[in-house]
C-alpha cells in the first residue's frame, strides 16, 4: 500500500519535470504527441515553421552543449531522468526531517543510570540484548547510561547524495565523555561500551511507538561497530544510529600499534612487552573510524558546496556501484568511499568544479581504471601531522589504501585486493562501452544489474562457514584473528584468495568474492554468530585459452622454484619428462572431454582448499557445469557433445574435399557450404555415427533402401545434414525455372553415381536433394545455381517489359542456398573464437524446445541471439562458460526492449557506427510493418529476414515471460544450496495454459531419449552398439519422424483454428491452444467453412468449429501415434 | 430457416444440404459436409457441366479423390472428381510434370467438384438424410492414416534413379526443342528486317516479346537516375550567400529535430518507467 502512494507521488513529479530542459524549446513544442498509448515510437514531425524559426542564443547554446559534450543529447537526458528517479522528493524529505527531529528529542531524554561494571548487564531490561559478540567474556571497566552530548545527522542525507531505494539516514549520537575512559581504546573496551550504549538507547526508544520497528545491524559487516536501525511504520526508510565519539588521540591508532593484547584475547598470560605485540590495524581503524564521521562530514560538505554537481555525480557513481553489487557488505566500495573519491579528484584538480555529473562519473571511472590503489595508495590529507603514518606504512598492513583527510585512517581498511581489482575491472569495461558508439552506454553503465552468477563464468560457494575456523588454525592466523576480533571469515578470506590466485594462476583473469552482507537482527535477540552468515561465493572470470588445460607445468626439477611448486600442489606434483626434453615438475588433471576440461578449476580449488585450508570438498559447492546434463548426447557418455560435433564437422570436411575432387561432372563445383546447425557446433543433440540392425527394417529391393516396419517401434531418427553445393554458372543453364529444376535433379543423379563409383558411398537422389550415407551420418546435398532466385523473380508483362518482383519462392530459395550457408560459416568462425559458443546455443535451444517455443524462435534466430551475447557482451565480458551464457541469454530475451529497439548482431564486426544509426532510423521509420522481434545483421539491415515468419506478438510476449521466470528460478536454484530441487525445473513447461493435450505413445517417438527427464522405458530402435559403420550398404531410413509429420499435418489442417506446440527433443505431449477468434460464431460463408458445423438459430445460420469432430480427427490423423487426447478446458463450448 | 425439402435432408441458407461424414463406423463424432449443385454464371467449361456437377464444401484432409469417388458413387456413377484448396474456376492441372517435380499437396480441408454421369444423381445426393453419415474408411476400402500412412509415404518417396533420369531427359529434350524453335523464329524475323537487294526493309509490327532482348524495368529506372545525378553534379552548392545561410539553417533544424526525437523517446521511456535502475 505504501508503494502505491509513492508511485503516484513520483508520477506527478515527473510531469512537472517536463520543462526542465530547454525552456525555449519546450514551450515551442506542441502539446506532447501522446505516444504512451501505443508505446511505439513514431518519427517526429515538426512543422516547417518550427524547424526553421530563427534560434535564440539560449537555444543555440543548449543544442551545442548537448552535441559537443555527449555522443548525443539522449545520454544527457537519460542521466537527468535517472537522477530524478533516484532523488528524494521534497515531501519525502519533509517527512524525514520531522522524524529526525522527533528521534533527536527523544534521545535527549535518556535517563542517567548507576555506574556498573561492563560485564554487568542487569540494568538492561525489557528483552533488549547487547549487539555484540562478547568473546572473550571478561572485560574491565565501568559503564553507565547518560544523555548524549549531541545528536546530528551525518552521511549522505545532509549532503544530498542519498539515493533511492534503500534510503538510509545516518544519525550520529555522541557518547558523553564521562562514560568513557582514556584507556578504553584497549581490548575492545570502547566497542563494548558503544554496544552497551546502543542497547541502552534501544531500550529507551522501545517505549515509544512512533519509532516503529528496531533492528541491530553493523557497519559494513564490522561487528565492532554495531548500529541501530529504526524503521518507522509510516515511512519505509531506515534511520541509522551511530555512536561516535571524538575522544582518543588519533596517534594511538597508528596501523602498526597494538590495541588488543594477546593475553587478554587468548586468556593466557605471557610476558610480552607492548612492542612485541602484533599490530592490530583493523581494530585500530574501526575504533578510529568512530571518531571521525563529524570531520568527514564537514570536509565533504565543504567540497560539495564548491562543486554544484557533486551530489549528482555521487548519485550516479552510487547507482553504478549498486548495479555491480559493490556497495554493500564487508569491505565494500560504499557510497561514502565514492564521495571521498570524488572529493579527492576535485581536491587534486583532476576534475574541475564546473563539470557536470556526467563528466564527474566519467572521470572517476577513468581514475579507478588507471590507478591501482593496492600499490599506490592515495591520501586526502593535505598536511598530515607528524604522528600520522606514511602511505608505505599503510601499505604494509592493508591491501587497499585510501587515507582520509585527517591522515590517520585508511578508509579502505577492510577491502580485499580482489575487490578493488574487481572495481577496477568494472571501470575499465565501463569506459570501453562508454566510448563505443555502437553500444547503448546509458543502459549498460547504469541500468543493467550485474549479479555475480551472471557476471562470473564459474561460481563456487563455501558452505559451512564454521569450517573457516579450522582453516584459520591451519593457516596460523591467530594474530589476524585477534585483529579482526574473532571474525574468522574476514580473517581467512584474504589468505584463501591469495592461495587460489596462486593455484589458478593464468587460468583466471580475475577472482572475485561476494561481500558478506550486513547481518540484521532484532533488538531482543542475541547477535548472530559468524557461521550463520550466508555462504561465501567466489566468482571466476576465466581465461579462455588456459582455463581448460589439463596440465600444470611447473619449474624444472633443479630450479629453486621447484620447492615452492611442490609445496603448493603437495602430493599431486610429480616429475615429468616432456617432448622438448625438459624434465619439470608438473600436475596433470583429469579430463577427457571438453566438458570435463572446463571443470579443471573445480579440481584445483577442491585440492588446494583441502590441502592448505582444511576445507573438505563437501563444503565447496561448485556452480559451473550444473546445466550440462540436459545437453548430454547419451546416457553413458560424460561429455556435452563438443566431441560429437567435431566428428560431424570432420566427416563433412572430408565429404566436401571429395566433392571438390569428383571427376566427370559436366560443370565444376564452385563451392560446397554447410547449412546445418550441426556444422556450426550448435545442434542441440549433434548426430552420432550409427550402425544399423538390418533385421529391424523392411528393404526396398529396387533401390536398396531400408523402410520402417509397421509393427516395430519407430526406428532411430537420422538427421540429414544439409550441404549446399553451388555449381558453376554457364551458358548451358536454361533460363526457365522448371528446366532449372530438372537440370538440378540430373545433377543430383550424376553426383550420386560419381560418389558411389569413386568413393563407394550409398546415395539416394531425389528431385530436390541427394542423400549420402557416410561414416554413419547422413548428408543431404542440394545443388544450387546462383542465378535461380533471379530467374524466379523475373516475369514478362504482356507488353514485353521484363518485371522483377520479389516473391516468397525466391526468398525461400535464397534463404536456403545463400543466407543459411553464410550464417553457418560465420557462426562456425565465432565458435573458433569462443569455445563455448556452441554449448550456449545448444542450452538456449534446449530450453526453447523444452518450453515448447522452438517453432516460434527458429534455430537460426536463437543462434543469432546467442551470437549477440558474444559479439556485444556489454556490460559483461564474453561468456566463458555455457552456464553463464545461458543465463545471459535468458536475461537478454526477457529484458530487451523489442518494441522500440532493433537488436543489431554485428557479425564479423562489419557494421560501423553509421550503420547502426542507419539501422535504427530505418527501424523507427517503419516500426509497425516490421517483425516484432527485429534482428539486423550486416547482410540484412532492413528486413530482419530471420524473424519475419515468427514469433508473433503474443508468442514473443510469452517467450519474454517464460524467460524472465526461468531466469529467476534458475538463479535461485544455482545460488541457494538449501534448495534441494532439481536444476531441470527451468526446463519443465507449464502445461496448464493449454486447451487440449495430445499424449503420444513413447514407442513411436524416435527422439524419446533426448527428453529433459530421462524416460523410464527405452525401446530398441534398430541400432547396433558395436562396430564401425562400413561403406556400401543399404540406405537407412532418413528424416523419418512421425511426431513432426503429425504436427505438420495438424498445422496444415487446423492452423486457422488452433496453435500446436511440441518439444522437438523427445516431447511426448502436443499442446493445443484454440484461437479465440476462430470460435466466434460466423455467418455461413463458402470460403470459411473449415471444420465447422452449422447451428441454426431463428433466422440466422451461424457456424462454429466442430470441436468434437476435430478431436476425433486428432485421433484419426495420428493413428498408432496418439495415445490419448486430453481436454483441459471447456472453453470451446459455444 | 431449416425447412427440410426431403424427409430427413437438412438444408441451410445458400441452398446447401448438410451431410454428415465420419471416419469409420466406430467414430463418435461427425463432420458436416455441405453439398450443392454447381451453379456459376460466368463459368462454362466442359469439365464442369452445370447440371451434373456437385459442389462439396469442407472435405477432411484424409479424403482423397478416390475416397470421395467411393463415397459418392452410391448416388450414381461418377465421371470425375476434382479437389481443391479454395473454390475457383477450373484450371488445367499442370500435371504434365512427373511426380518427382510436383510439390507435395497441403493436407487441408478442401472443396470438391464432383461430376456425375447423370443429373439425377445430384438430387439423390442432396436428399440424402442428415442422420445417416457417410463412412470414409470401411473394411472394403480402408483409408490409411497416421503411422501406416507415413510409412507408406516414405516408401513412395524413395526415388528410382533410372526412372527419374528418363523423366529429366524427356523434359529437357522437349525444352531444347522448344527453345530451338523460338530461336529459329527470332532468326527468321531478324532476317526479314534486313535490307533486301534493293535497299527495302520490310517493317512489321513485332509481336510482343518477340524482341531479342526485352526491355526491363530496371533499365528504365537506371536511365532516370543517371539523368538526375547528372543534374545534381552541375549544381554549385556554396556559390550564393543564401545557399550558405540555408545550410546553416538546415543544420540547426537537424539538431532541433534530433532533440525533439530524443525528448519523445525519453517521454516514452519515462511512461514505461524505464529509468528506474533497480
Amino acid at each position: 500500500m505504501k508503494g502505491d502512494v509513492e508511485e503516484k507521488m513520483e508520477l506527478s513529479e515527473s510531469s512537472h519535470g517536463e520543462e526542465d530542459y530547454g525552456p525555449t524549446v519546450a514551450k515551442r513544442a506542441k502539446p506532447e504527441v501522446v505516444p504512451e498509448t501505443h508505446g511505439v515510437l513514431r518519427p517526429v514531425k515538426l512543422s516547417r515553421g518550427e524547424l526553421y524559426k530563427p534560434p535564440t542564443a539560449e537555444e543555440l547554446n543548449q543544442l551545442k552543449e548537448a552535441e559537443s559534450l555527449f555522443h548525443c543529447s539522449l545520454l544527457k537526458m537519460q542521466m537527468e531522468e535517472l537522477l530524478k528517479e533516484v532523488a528524494l522528493s521534497s515531501r519525502r524529505k519533509q517527512q524525514i526531517d520531522t522524524f529526525v527531529q522527533n528521534v533527536t528529542e527523544l534521545l535527549q531524554t535518556v535517563s542517567q543510570t548507576h555506574v556498573v561494571e561492563i560485564s554487568d548487564l542487569s540494568w538492561l531490561s525489557g528483552g533488549v540484548k547487547v549487539p555484540f559478540l562478547l568473546v572473550p567474556k571478561a572485560a574491565k571497566g565501568k559503564f553507565h547510561m547518560a544523555p548524549p552530548v549531541s545528536v546530528s545527522v551525518i552521511g549522505s542525507y545532509p549532503l544530498g547524495t542519498c539515493t533511492k531505494p534503500g534510503i538510509c539516514v545516518d544519525m550520529a549520537v555522541t557518547i558523553p565523555a564521562d562514560v568513557l575512559h582514556p584507556k578504553d581504546a584497549l581490548n575492545q573496551r570502547y566497542p563494548r561500551k558503544r554496544a552497551l550504549y546502543l542497547a541502552g538507547l534501544a531500550q529507551h526508544l522501545a517505549s515509544f511507538p512512533s519509532i516503529g520497528t528496531m533492528h541491530y545491524s553493523c557497519l559494513h559487516g564490522n561487528r565492532l561497530r554495531p548500529l541501530l536501525l529504526l524503521t518507522p511504520a509510516a515511512l519505509p526508510e531506515d534511520y541509522v544510529l551511530w555512536t561516535p565519539a571524538g575522544f582518543f588521540r588519533p596517534s594511538r591508532f597508528h596501523p602498526q600499534r597494538n590495541n588488543v593484547r594477546t593475553d587478554w584475547y587468548t586468556g593466557v598470560r605471557s610476558s610480552q612487552t607492548e612492542t612485541a605485540e602484533p599490530p592490530t590495524p583493523h581494530y585500530n581503524s574501526s575504533v578510529l573510524g568512530d571518531m571521525l564521521p563529524m570531520s568527514h562530514m564537514l570536509f565533504l560538505s565543504a567540497v560539495s558546496s564548491r562543486c554544484s554537481s557533486f551530489a549528482d555525480g555521487v548519485a550516479l557513481l552510487k547507482v553504478w556501484l549498486r548495479q555491480r553489487q559493490l556497495d554493500q557488505g564487508a569491505g565494500c566500495f560504499s557510497g561514502f568511499l565514492g564521495s571521498m573519491l570524488l572529493a579527492y579528484l576535485l581536491n587534486s584538480h583532476r576534475v574541475s568544479n564546473t563539470m557536470t555529473a556526467y563528466q564527474l562519473l566519467r572521470n572517476s571511472l577513468h581514475f579507478l581504471a588507471s590507478n591501482n590503489l593496492t600499490e599506490n595508495g592515495i591520501s586526502l590529507a593535505k598536511d598530515p601531522d607528524s604522528t600520522a603514518p606514511s602511505l608505505a606504512e599503510f601499505h604494509s598492513v592493508f591491501q587497499v589504501v585510501f587515507v582520509d583527510p585527517s591522515g590517520h585512517l585508511n578508509m579502505c581498511a577492510d577491502m580485499t585486493a580482489s575487490t578493488y581489482k574487481w572495481v577496477q575491472h568494472e571501470a575499465v569495461l565501463s569506459l570501453q562501452f562508454w566510448d563505443d558508439p555502437t553500444v547503448d552506454g546509458f543502459h549498460t553503465l547504469l541500468m543493467t544489474p550485474k549479479p555475480m552468477i551472471r557476471t562470473a563464468d564459474h561460481v563456487f560457494q563455501l558452505c559451512g562457514l564454521a569450517q573457516l575456523q579450522a582453516s584459520c588454525k591451519k593457516l596460523n592466523l591467530l594474530n589476524e584473528l585477534m585483529d579482526n576480533s574473532g571474525n574468522y571469515i574476514l580473517t581467512a578470506l584474504p589468505f584463501i584468495l591469495s592461495l587460489l590466485q596462486r593455484g589458478l594462476g593464468e587460468r583466471v583473469q580475475l577472482l572475485t568474492h561476494s561481500l558478506s552482507p550486513d547481518p540484521e537482527w532484532s533488538v531482543d535477540s542475541e547477535a548472530p554468530m559468524h557461521k550463520f552468515l550466508p555462504p561465501l561465493s567466489f566468482g571466476l572470470l576465466l581465461n579462455q585459452e588456459q582455463a581448460a588445460s589439463v596440465l600444470e607445468r611447473g619449474p624444472p626439477a633443479d630450479s629453486s622454484k621447484a620447492a615452492d611448486f611442490r609445496q603448493l600442489w603437495g602430493s599431486l606434483s610429480e616429475l615429468r619428462r616432456f617432448q622438448d626434453g625438459a624434465i619439470t615438475e608438473a600436475v596433470v588433471w583429469e579430463g577427457d572431454t571438453s566438458s570435463q576440461k572446463r571443470l579443471v578449476p573445480h579440481q584445483i580449488i577442491k585440492h588446494l582448499l583441502l590441502l592448505h585450508a582444511d576445507i573438505p570438498a563437501s563444503c565447496v559447492r561448485y556452480i559451473g557445469g550444473m546445466l550440462d546434463d540436459v545437453i548430454k548426447p547419451g546416457r553413458k557418455v560424460c561429455s556435452t557433445g563438443e566431441e560429437e560435433c567435431l566428428k560431424v564437422v570432420q566427416s563433412y570436411d572430408d565429404l566436401s574435399r571429395k566433392l571438390w575432387r569428383l571427376e566427370g561432372l559436366p560443370l565444376s563445383i564452385t563451392s560446397v557450404q554447410g547449412a546445418h546447425p550441426a556444422l556450426r557446433y550448435t545442434q542441440v543433440f549433434p548426430p552420432v555415427p550409427l550402425k544399423l540392425d538390418y533385421t529391424f527394417f523392411d528393404q526396398n529391393k529396387m533401390s536398396k533402401s531400408l523402410v520402417p516396419l509397421e509393427d516395430k517401434p519407430c526406428p532411430v531418427y537420422i538427421t540429414p545434414i544439409k550441404v549446399i553445393c553451388q555449381m558453376e554458372g554457364s551458358g548451358k543453364w536454361p533460363h526457365d525455372k522448371l528446366a532449372i529444376r530438372h537440370i538440378k535433379a540430373a545433377f543430383h543423379i550424376s553426383l550420386g553415381e560419381l560418389l558411389t563409383r569413386q568413393h563407394r558411398y550409398t546415395c539416394q537422389p531425389s528431385a530436390t536433394h541427394l542423400d549420402v550415407w557416410k561414416d554413419g551420418l547422413a548428408f543431404r546435398i542440394q545443388v544450387a545455381y546462383h542465378r535461380e532466385p533471379q530467374v524466379l523473380r523475373e516475369s514478362l508483362s504482356p507488353e514485353g517489359l521484363l518485371i522483377i518482383r520479389d516473391n516468397e519462392e525466391a526468398q525461400a530459395l535464397e534463404m536456403t542456398t545463400i543466407h543459411q550457408p553464410l550464417l553457418t560459416s560465420t557462426l562456425h568462425g565465432l565458435q573458433q573464437l569462443h569455445s563455448c559458443f556452441g554449448a550456449v546455443c545448444r542450452l538456449a535451444k534446449r530450453w526453447l524446445g523444452a518450453q515448447l517455443l522452438s517453432d516460434d524462435i527458429s534455430e537460426d534466430t536463437a543462434d543469432l541471439l546467442v551470437g549477440f551475447l558474444f559479439l556485444q557482451p556489454a556490460p559483461f565480458t564474453p561468456p566463458g562458460s555455457p552456464q553463464v551464457g545461458f543465463l545471459r541469454f535468458l536475461h537478454l530475451v526477457s529484458s530487451f526492449d523489442w518494441r522500440n529497439n532493433p537488436l543489431v548482431v554485428n557479425l564479423n564486426g562489419q557494421l560501423t557506427a553509421a550503420d547502426y544509426t542507419e539501422i535504427k532510423n530505418d527501424f523507427m521509420a517503419s516500426r509497425e510493418s516490421l517483425p516484432v522481434m527485429f534482428i539486423a545483421t550486416p547482410k540484412d539491415k532492413k528486413l530482419s529476414m530471420w524473424t519475419k515468419q515468427s514469433p508473433s506478438v503474443q508468442m514473443l510476449q510469452r517467450v519474454v515471460l517464460l524467460a524472465a521466470e526461468s531466469l529467476k528460478v534458475l538463479e535461485n536454484q544455482l545460488m541457494d544450496a538449501s534448495l534441494k530441487q532439481d536444476i531441470r525445473v527451468a526446463m519443465r513447461p507449464p502445461l496448464d495454459a493449454y486447451d487440449v493435450l495430445i499424449h503420444l505413445c513413447p514407442r513411436q517417438v524416435p527422439l524419446l531419449n533426448q527428453a529433459v527427464d530421462t524416460p523410464h522405458v527405452t525401446f530398441s530402435r534398430g541400432t547396433l552398439d558395436v562396430g564401425v559403420p562400413k561403406a556400401g550398404q543399404a540406405m537407412p531410413v532418413i528424416d523419418f519422424n512421425p511426431v513432426s509429420l503429425y504436427l505438420a499435418e495438424l498445422r496444415d489442417a487446423f492452423g486457422d483454428l488452433a496453435v500446436f506446440f511440441c518439444d522437438p527433443y523427445g516431447g511426448t505431449v502436443i499442446a493445443v491452444l484454440w484461437k479465440p477468434k476462430a470460435f466466434n460464431p460466423l455467418p455461413f460463408k463458402t470460403a470459411q467453412m473449415v471444420a465447422r458445423h452449422v447451428k441454426v438459430t431463428g433466422e440466422e445460420a451461424l457456424t462454429v468449429p466442430n470441436v468434437e469432430a476435430i478431436l476425433e480427427d486428432f485421433r484419426v490423423m495420428g493413428q498408432d501415434l496418439v495415445k490419448s487426447v486430453e481436454l483441459r478446458t471447456e472453453k470451446w463450448l459455444v | 430457416m431449416a425447412p427440410s425439402k426431403a424427409k430427413h435432408a437438412c438444408v441451410i441458407s445458400g441452398g446447401f444440404t448438410v451431410l454428415s461424414l465420419q471416419f469409420s463406423t466406430e467414430s463418435t463424432a461427425q463432420h458436416n459436409i455441405f453439398v450443392k449443385e454447381h451453379r456459376l454464371r460466368a463459368e462454362k467449361t466442359p469439365q464442369r457441366p452445370l447440371d451434373r456437377t456437385l459442389f462439396v464444401l469442407n472435405i477432411p484432409p484424409y479424403c482423397s479423390e478416390g475416397v470421395i469417388r467411393g463415397l459418392f458413387s452410391q448416388f450414381g456413377p461418377i465421371q470425375s472428381v476434382e479437389l481443391r484448396e479454395k473454390p475457383g474456376s477450373f484450371e488445367h492441372s499442370t500435371s504434365k510434370l512427373a511426380k518427382y517435380f510436383t510439390p507435395a499437396r497441403k493436407r487441408v480441408f478442401r472443396v470438391g467438384y464432383i461430376v456425375f454421369q447423370k443429373a439425377t444423381s445430384i438430387t439423390a445426393a442432396k436428399s440424402h438424410p442428415h442422420d445417416v453419415p457417410l463412412v470414409v474408411s470401411t473394411e472394403q476400402r480402408p483409408v490409411r492414416t497416421g503411422l501406416k500412412k507415413w510409412i507408406h509415404q516414405y516408401k513412395e518417396s524413395i526415388v528410382q534413379t533410372d526412372k527419374m533420369q528418363e523423366e529429366v531427359d524427356a523434359y529437357m529434350q522437349a525444352y531444347d526443342k522448344r527453345k530451338n524453335e523460338e530461336a529459329n523464329q527470332q532468326k527468321k524475323q531478324a532476317e526479314e528486317q534486313q535490307e533486301d537487294e534493293e535497299g527495302w526493309v520490310k517493317v512489321t509490327r513485332g509481336k510482343s516479346g518477340a524482341k531479342a532482348r526485352p526491355h526491363s524495368e530496371m533499365a528504365n529506372q537506371k536511365a532516370l537516375q543517371k539523368e538526375s545525378r547528372k543534374r545534381k553534379r552541375k549544381e554549385l552548392m556554396n556559390f550564393y550567400t543564401w545557399q550558405h545561410r540555408n545550410t546553416q539553417k538546415e543544420h540547426i533544424a537537424e539538431l532541433r529535430k534530433k532533440f525533439e526525437e530524443d525528448k519523445q523517446r525519453i517521454a516514452l521511456l519515462r511512461a514505461q518507467r524505464k529509468f528506474r535502475p533497480y
